[in-house]
């Protein structure tokens, strides 16, 4: 139940790769027949990212993963475009990696506006609108979001940015952070109007350590990886074949059984969703209802903290994500459920749900006979729910 | 093209094709100890009591976890001891830990109780939560003082 951090690798997947790991061993940049057999299954594997996208093939630049990918969009842009602006505008609740990148940023004399969400989960344009500056020159808002899965309005902001550059605004940049979104829902950058995109494999039944930027045909971009010729000049280093070929081999897959992974997903959370209602009190559910990703269900545990309920489950073989603070590492809870208007207490005892196109039906009504166990017996620990008891019964007390 | 040499046999399915699947066995080693474990599922004496000599509630300014520790002392010994905790899972196993050590020490003995015995307990606890058995002490000493 946690496919939001990663997926199994699908068994076509590794038989598509493994050749690349055994006999086809060679380096894409050789000239000699080893070589020329790599460059061709990295083509192809290019090819198939690319239109997992709807994106021309010599626009997908290969890396080792989401972070890379935003790393490259974000510092890559603002790099590049350093003389003209030194403005960047984003959500509260991005990914940690693109928040690390525009803190980073901050730290070195950019300004970075945050824009807010609402208890939807969803960001405004029209607050864009407001945030723009002559010296903006990047925009960096995620498709959908990792924790609560909800879907933002990309294309209009894609939109948005056309009108500017039609306008004049001609260094101003679009980059979303699409990682949550393939075998999810279509992702097209025509559609999203987006110039950077990034992907991660391992979020849809490939291996880690591979992913790709979207860099629309024009864009400027500052390498972060330098010395090497590879990827057109804009990420150094030797191609890791074999992972490529997976994720070319997973875009394939994501692209063919769309329709049915979502409508399959779809289902099953609403399974989900109708048995939590039903058989747990006090729970909030997290995010827009309809604009969400169909394989994520964030729910709020009122009275508990996450962490214990995710060790409970994971002592009973349901692995999940929570929004608090302890499991994080962190001080604070899930800066996403708290962007929502949640209080703290709403933070702490969130936990996502995350299913996969391979969970069945049975799993969910396991995770449901287990789950409201789980949660009773945490809420039986609880001074906070204890106290409501007590409010409600007149002074109920637990027998010695 | 020469062969290098590997052969790959067919596998059995690398990942079973549900979702959920059996606790994890043994050999994987994850941050808490069976005894944490034990504690988490199965607190012990859970709860408040009735006519409690003591009452106390703590709270850790820091990340907001809560204690709350009752006591019933009968001729200098703690006869009774009951625990509810909101917070991190170590913050809830560290209560369930003192309310068990509790019953059944003299006052005295409470008195002499520390962290490391509460982490004792719970078969050790990660460094960076240790907090929780200084909550569940700091608890403790409140609690002892307004017996005093």
């Amino acid at each position: 139940m946690d496919h939001s951090a990663t997926t199994p690798v699908d068994r076509r997947v590794v038989e598509a790769m493994l050749p690349y790991l055994t006999e086809r061993f060679g380096n894409p940049s050789s000239v000699h027949f080893y070589g020329q057999e790599a460059r061709g299954a990295v083509d192809r594997a290019r090819r198939e990212v690319a239109a997992l996208v709807n994106a021309r093939p010599n626009e997908i630049v290969f890396l080792s993963g989401g972070t890379e990918a935003n790393n490259l969009a974000i510092r890559g842009v603002c790099e590049a475009a350093a003389e003209r602006g030194r403005h960047v505008i984003t959500s509260a609740i991005e990914h940690s990696s693109v928040r690390g990148i525009c803190d980073a940023l901050e730290r070195r004399d950019w300004e970075v506006t945050r824009l807010p969400v609402y208890e939807d989960g969803l960001v405004r344009v029209e607050d864009v609108r407001r945030a723009l500056r002559p010296d903006t020159v990047l925009l960096s808002v995620h498709l959908a979001n990792n924790e609560i899965g909800t879907v933002q309005p990309v294309a209009e902001l894609g939109a948005l940015v056309r009108e500017r550059r039609a306008a004049g605004h001609k260094h101003l940049r679009l980059h979303t952070d699409a990682v949550q979104a393939p075998g999810r829902m279509r992702v097209d950058v025509e559609e999203l109007g987006c110039d950077l995109l990034s992907l991660s494999a391992h979020k849809l039944h490939a291996p880690k350590g591979v992913g790709a930027l979207y860099v629309r045909r024009g864009v400027r971009l500052a390498p972060q990886n330098v010395g090497g010729h590879q990827e057109r000049e804009r990420r150094g280093g030797t191609e890791a074949v074999a992972l490529i070929v997976a994720f070319g081999e997973a875009a394939r897959l994501a692209r063919e059984e769309l329709d049915a992974r979502v409508e399959h997903m779809r289902t099953l959370r609403e399974r989900f969703e109708a048995g939590v209602r039903e058989r747990v009190s006090d729970v909030v559910f997290n995010g827009d209802r309809a604009r969400r990703l169909p394989h994520i269900s964030n729910v709020s545990f009122r009275f508990i903290e996450g962490e214990g309920l995710l060790i409970n489950l994971d002592m009973q073989g349901v692995a999940v994500s929570t929004g608090s603070a302890c499991s994080s590492g962190s001080l604070e809870p899930s800066p996403v459920i708290l962007a929502l208007g949640r209080n703290d207490e709403l933070a702490r005892g969130s936990i996502r749900f995350s299913l996969g196109k391979d969970t069945t039906a049975e799993d969910i009504d396991y995770v449901l006979e287990v789950l409201p166990r789980a949660v009773e017996n945490l809420r039986r620990l609880s001074p906070l729910y204890q106290t409501k008891v007590s409010m409600a019964d007149g002074g109920l007390r637990m027998a010695d | 093209m020469a062969a290098c040499g590997w052969r790959i046999e067919k596998q059995e399915p690398l990942h079973s094709q549900s979702a959920v699947r059996h606790p994890p066995s043994a050999n994987v080693k994850l941050p808490y100890s069976e005894a944490f474990k034990d504690h988490l599922a199965n607190p012990r004496r859970a709860g408040e009591l009735d006519r409690p000599d003591a009452v106390v509630e703590q709270i850790n300014p820091v990340c907001g976890d809560r204690l709350r520790l009752s006591l019933r002392v009968r001729a200098g010994r703690v006869e009774a001891a009951r625990f509810l905790a909101y917070g991190c899972a170590p913050t809830l196993a560290c209560g369930s830990a003192l309310a068990e050590l509790l019953e059944g020490m003299t006052v005295e003995e409470a008195a002499r109780l520390t962290r490391r015995d509460i982490v004792d307990a719970l078969g050790g606890l990660p460094s960076r939560k240790q907090h929780a058995a200084a909550l569940a002490v700091e608890t403790l000493q409140a609690a002892l003082q307004q017996l005093a």
